[in-house]
């Protein structure tokens, strides 16, 4: 103790020695490659930046240019749908999933959960493979095999119903989401209220309707709110199994992005357009925040002593 | 009283009690046959697919696009074969597995070293000390956590080719580590912020020096925070495709996802066993992931509620 | 208002026995207590009674009618749950309208019982409040509305006053006898505390380790205890067991234990023979020991240990030899530690113990 008294003036140098040691890369790689990006975002989206790197500042051009642009109108209607529909069965598979399994024996419920995880943790581009299988217009595919051994004439879906593969494709993997946070907020529920409910009349139906469903309200914002700003803004699984084709049938507003910008090497419109994206995922990240008092997180640290 | 009372009750004679029992038992039994019916026809076509993988991966044929037939280790000779061939055989050929692997390793273990050290200690300074503007430090922390990072591609782009970043792994490992790190802070701070106050106080009384609680003291207790993140780190590192897809151009940069894609592209129609084949392979970690935290990942509470 | 038998009911977990072999028969409009530690099993023959267990042997018997395998929603039974379990995302008045709505009763039924209850237990300006607005004691008068509403068969309460403090605790202990006696509705009571056992119930079941170890009235466990157990569990501070032996001499019964000399009273006498020179247990309350300052006529000798002053009385630890024995004594006692007194017993009221089966003998 003496020790630390006698090092007095050199306090406040050690302090910040210690803080950059500790906080420095933290905040270095993040500036760099998470904030940074974000400005770079708004900037090149006022530039024509093509894909021979070279490009000026036009200003609210590229902007402008949303409403002359003939692809952006499907692009935005395909998003609406994916959205809504994959929200709708990620949340009610979830939902549903975790209700079933928590009503049977341990063992059996997480047997079932595991099987729904698996899609989840299957590397984007296996799980592309498989569902490319499956969906394969030849009767090598399942869904075609079936189709030929009843004598069926093999369809291709992804023509067939661009929306019905990406909702399915993406709903398989937010569903686990939706799983594994309903069953464990189902769980936390207190036996008391269950087997009070029991004794005053309740049958099983009662109970999901009457105490569990009201009692995972929180959750279930939780689930919603984030997973809409996960929809909106990813496109990984739909860019492996249909490229967001035919054409731009199955293309949602996240991949119209990367199609635009990295593919075609429109950097400065697909900045311009990411840049919408940035500014709906920050607005959303504040709305999680309040929404869900994110700030209960935050206590302050115990030892003032340097 | 009694006579409402009697009104009330349900029952009233042995009989009607059998029968109220014999009710519920059924409804019972039926209603757990059903759970598990409905279950099973919702989880089979999920698990299919993977026994699917697995045995074509090692079938010659595929009849009907199910029932695989004639076992062969064919499918996996992208393993000894010096470079596969693609099937077209006009551009050069695939690139050799091994230098894939080596990539993508290295991509992994790259970003799991970067996530951890950076995390934790960052994690451990935010947990347990004071400083200017904590507060909205870790706001702003939580915000990077939400954010979808997937939008900044265009803008990580543009900055890895002027840092000159492109096509190597480095920058891939500082863009994915980068981009996790918030999510990983938190993870960490939360383990340190579980460890008793006492711990610390305590060796700073016995004489030790914050430096030296940190790594002899506080370090061991969060040992299960840290390979928790090493894990998904690992994980994130070796599934990644979008970056890769994006930063790597280079053939001989490739990682395992790129050359997965690769093969489909190619051998789609022709031979889903050679797919299969790589597919598994590519999945080991993944695999040896869920079987060690199936219990693990059940017990999770995810979101929102971690301090 | 009914009759509840429970025929050599048993419940196993695993390799656990919770409960074993219960036999006890509860009649119509009865208050029974279920008293013991903790694991003694009651909790779980309250939880077999309302159905959320099922036992592995055994049956139960509402008013001769087996309903081993009636659900808990079908067994028309009110529960008071030591957490009170009230519906926190639905006001007082909806958490009491709960069960008449499962049985569908129509809405201005519903609304005339809920008013009927809650006046009962004098909740009614609450009805629009939720749980977490309410205090200890309201929150459990809500609960017991929520029981009381459907006017069940029987009416179990699990430790309903252990999350009361002491003040509450007394007011509820009335109220509660109060209401039952009011309703007649067949009670049946879980505690760990005698206190609460002993002041409410008309029955006492006093259960260890699954086991039934005597059941009968207050009077019947504190003056006819059936073992060691029940003697030390009922009344407080606890009785003393002294190790002694059985001398006769002169047709005269005397227990000899360490610098003790007890004198039997006459009517103990005949039984006490039969066992003259074997080693027993003697039971003295700590009320009927008096403590003289003064030596007296036979009694031992022993010395002030502790003095813990109560108020009204005084609870007195002395030693004999090594044996400690616990007296009370009232507040004008004036000993200090260490000085010598004198032990009498002049109600007479010990009790004899047969150690090696701890039941009593006299």
């Amino acid at each position: 103790m003496l020790r630390e008294a006698a090092r007095g003036p050199r306090r406040p140098a050690r302090g910040a020695a210690l803080l950059v040691l500790f906080l420095g890369p933290f905040i270095l790689l993040t500036v760099t490659f998470f904030v940074a990006p974000a400005i770079i975002t708004a900037v090149l989206g006022l530039t024509d930046l093509d894909e021979t790197f070279q490009g000026s500042f036009v200003g609210l051009q590229n902007f402008r240019g949303f409403l002359v642009d003939p692809l952006l109108p499907r692009v935005l209607l395909n998003t609406l749908v994916y959205v809504v529909f994959t929200l709708g069965f990620n949340v009610g598979m979830g939902l549903l999933l975790a209700l079933l399994t928590t009503y049977l024996p341990d063992r059996a419920g997480t047997t079932f959960r595991a099987i729904w995880l698996l899609p989840r943790l299957t590397p984007v581009v296996v799980y592309g493979l498989l569902w490319l299988w499956f969906i394969d217009p030849t009767p090598y595919g399942l869904f075609n095999a079936v189709r030929t051994r009843l004598g069926v004439p093999p369809l291709d879906l992804i023509s067939w119903s661009p929306w019905l593969v990406i909702v399915l494709v993406n709903g398989l993997i937010g569903a686990s989401l939706g799983m594994v946070i309903f069953t464990s907020a189902i769980r936390s529920i207190p036996e008391d209220y269950i087997r009070a409910a029991r004794v005053d009349g309740a049958s099983n139906l009662a109970v999901v309707r009457h105490i569990i469903l009201p009692l995972i309200r929180w959750p279930l914002t939780f689930v919603l709110v984030a997973q809409t700003l996960a929809l909106l803004t990813s496109y990984e699984y739909i860019l492996v199994v249909t490229g967001g084709g035919p054409f731009y049938d199955s293309t949602v507003y996240a991949l119209y992005v990367f199609r635009r910008a990295i593919q075609n090497g429109d950097y400065g419109y697909g900045a311009a357009l990411a840049f919408v994206l940035v500014v709906v995922g920050a607005l959303a990240a504040l709305v999680y925040w309040r929404v869900l008092r994110f700030g209960r997180m935050i206590t302050e640290p115990k030892i003032e002593v340097d | 009283m009694a006579q409402t009372a009697a009104a009330l009750r349900p029952w009233r004679t042995a009989a009607e009690v059998a029968r109220r029992a014999q009710r519920a038992r059924r409804r019972e039994t039926v209603g757990r046959l059903s759970l598990y019916a409905v279950l099973g026809v919702l989880s089979l076509p999920l698990l299919l697919p993977y026994m699917w993988l697995v045995a074509a991966a090692f079938s010659k044929n595929v009849s009907y696009g199910l029932i695989p037939s004639g076992f062969t280790l064919e499918n996996w000779r992208f393993l000894w074969v010096r470079n596969l061939g693609l099937v077209t055989g006009t551009e050069g050929r695939l690139p050799n597995i091994w230098q894939v692997v080596g990539n993508s390793l290295a991509l992994a273990v790259g970003t799991t070293l970067v996530i951890v050290v950076v995390a934790t200690l960052a994690g451990y300074y935010a947990s347990r000390r004071s400083f200017p503007h904590r507060t909205a430090f870790l706001q702003a922390a939580l915000m990077l956590q939400a954010f979808p990072s997937i939008t900044l591609l265009v803008a990580l782009f543009i900055l890895l080719r002027s840092l000159n970043l492109l096509n190597s792994m480095t920058g891939v490992v500082l863009v994915i580590a980068s981009l996790h790190l918030p999510f990983a802070l938190f993870v960490m701070k939360g383990f340190f912020d579980g460890i008793p106050w006492d711990i610390e106080m305590s060796a700073m009384i016995d004489g030790a020096s914050r430096l030296r609680t940190w790594y002899a003291v506080l370090l061991p207790q969060v040992r299960n925070g840290i390979a928790a993140i090493a894990m998904f780190s690992f994980l994130w590192g070796w599934t990644d495709y979008v970056f890769v897809l994006t930063f790597i151009l280079k053939r001989s940069a490739w990682t395992m996802a790129l050359y997965l894609s690769s093969v489909i592209g190619e051998y789609r129609f022709v031979d889903y066993g050679v797919m299969a084949a790589v597919g598994v392979f590519y999945m080991i970690p993944s695999l040896v992931f869920f079987v060690f935290t199936q219990q693990y990942l059940m017990q999770i509470t995810l979101g929102g509620t971690k301090g | 208002m009914a009759r509840i038998v429970l025929e050599h009911l048993g419940k196993q977990f695993g390799s656990v026995a919770a409960l074993r072999h219960l036999d006890l028969e509860v009649a119509h409009g009865e208050f029974m207590a279920l008293l013991g530690p903790s694991g003694c099993g009651k909790t779980t023959t309250l939880l077999l009674l309302a159905g959320i267990y099922r036992p592995t042997s055994g049956q139960i018997l509402f008013d001769g009618v087996v309903v081993n395998d009636l659900p808990p929603q079908d067994r028309h039974i009110g529960m008071v749950f030591q957490s009170y379990a009230l519906y926190p995302h639905m006001n007082v008045f909806e958490n009491i309208a709960f069960p008449l709505r499962l049985l569908r009763r129509p809405p201005d039924e519903v609304r005339r019982r809920v008013a009927e209850v809650a006046a009962l237990v004098q909740i009614e300006g609450l009805m629009d409040r939720k749980p977490s607005q309410l205090s200890g004691g309201q929150q459990q008068r809500v609960a017991l509305a929520r029981a009381l509403v459907k006017e069940p068969t029987l009416l179990l309460l699990d430790e309903p006053l252990s999350n009361l403090d002491a003040k509450l605790r007394v007011l509820m202990r009335a109220e509660i006898k109060r209401l039952q006696r009011q309703l007649g509705i067949t009670t049946i009571l879980v505690t760990h505390d005698q206190v609460e056992a002993m002041t409410m119930a008309d029955r006492i079941a006093l259960l260890k380790d699954g086991l039934l170890q005597q059941v009968g009235t207050p009077d019947d466990l504190y003056y006819r205890p059936a073992n060691t157990f029940v003697a030390g569990f009922i009344g407080s501070p606890p009785m003393n067991f002294i190790p002694a032996r059985i001398e006769m001499a002169d047709g005269r019964a005397t227990l000899v234990g360490e610098g003790l000399h007890l004198a039997a009273p006459d009517a103990l006498v005949p039984v006490l023979a039969s066992r003259r020179g074997s080693e027993v247990l003697v039971g003295l309350r700590p009320e009927d020991i008096r403590l003289s300052p003064v030596p007296a006529e036979g009694a031992p000798q022993a010395r002030i240990l502790d003095i813990e002053p109560l108020g009204r009385e005084m609870v007195v630890a002395v030693t004999v030899g090594r044996q400690m024995i616990v007296a009370l004594a009232d507040h004008g006692f004036g000993g200090r530690h260490d000085q010598p007194v004198w032990l009498t017993v002049p109600t007479g009221r010990l009790y004899v113990f047969d150690p090696a089966t701890d039941a009593r003998i006299a």
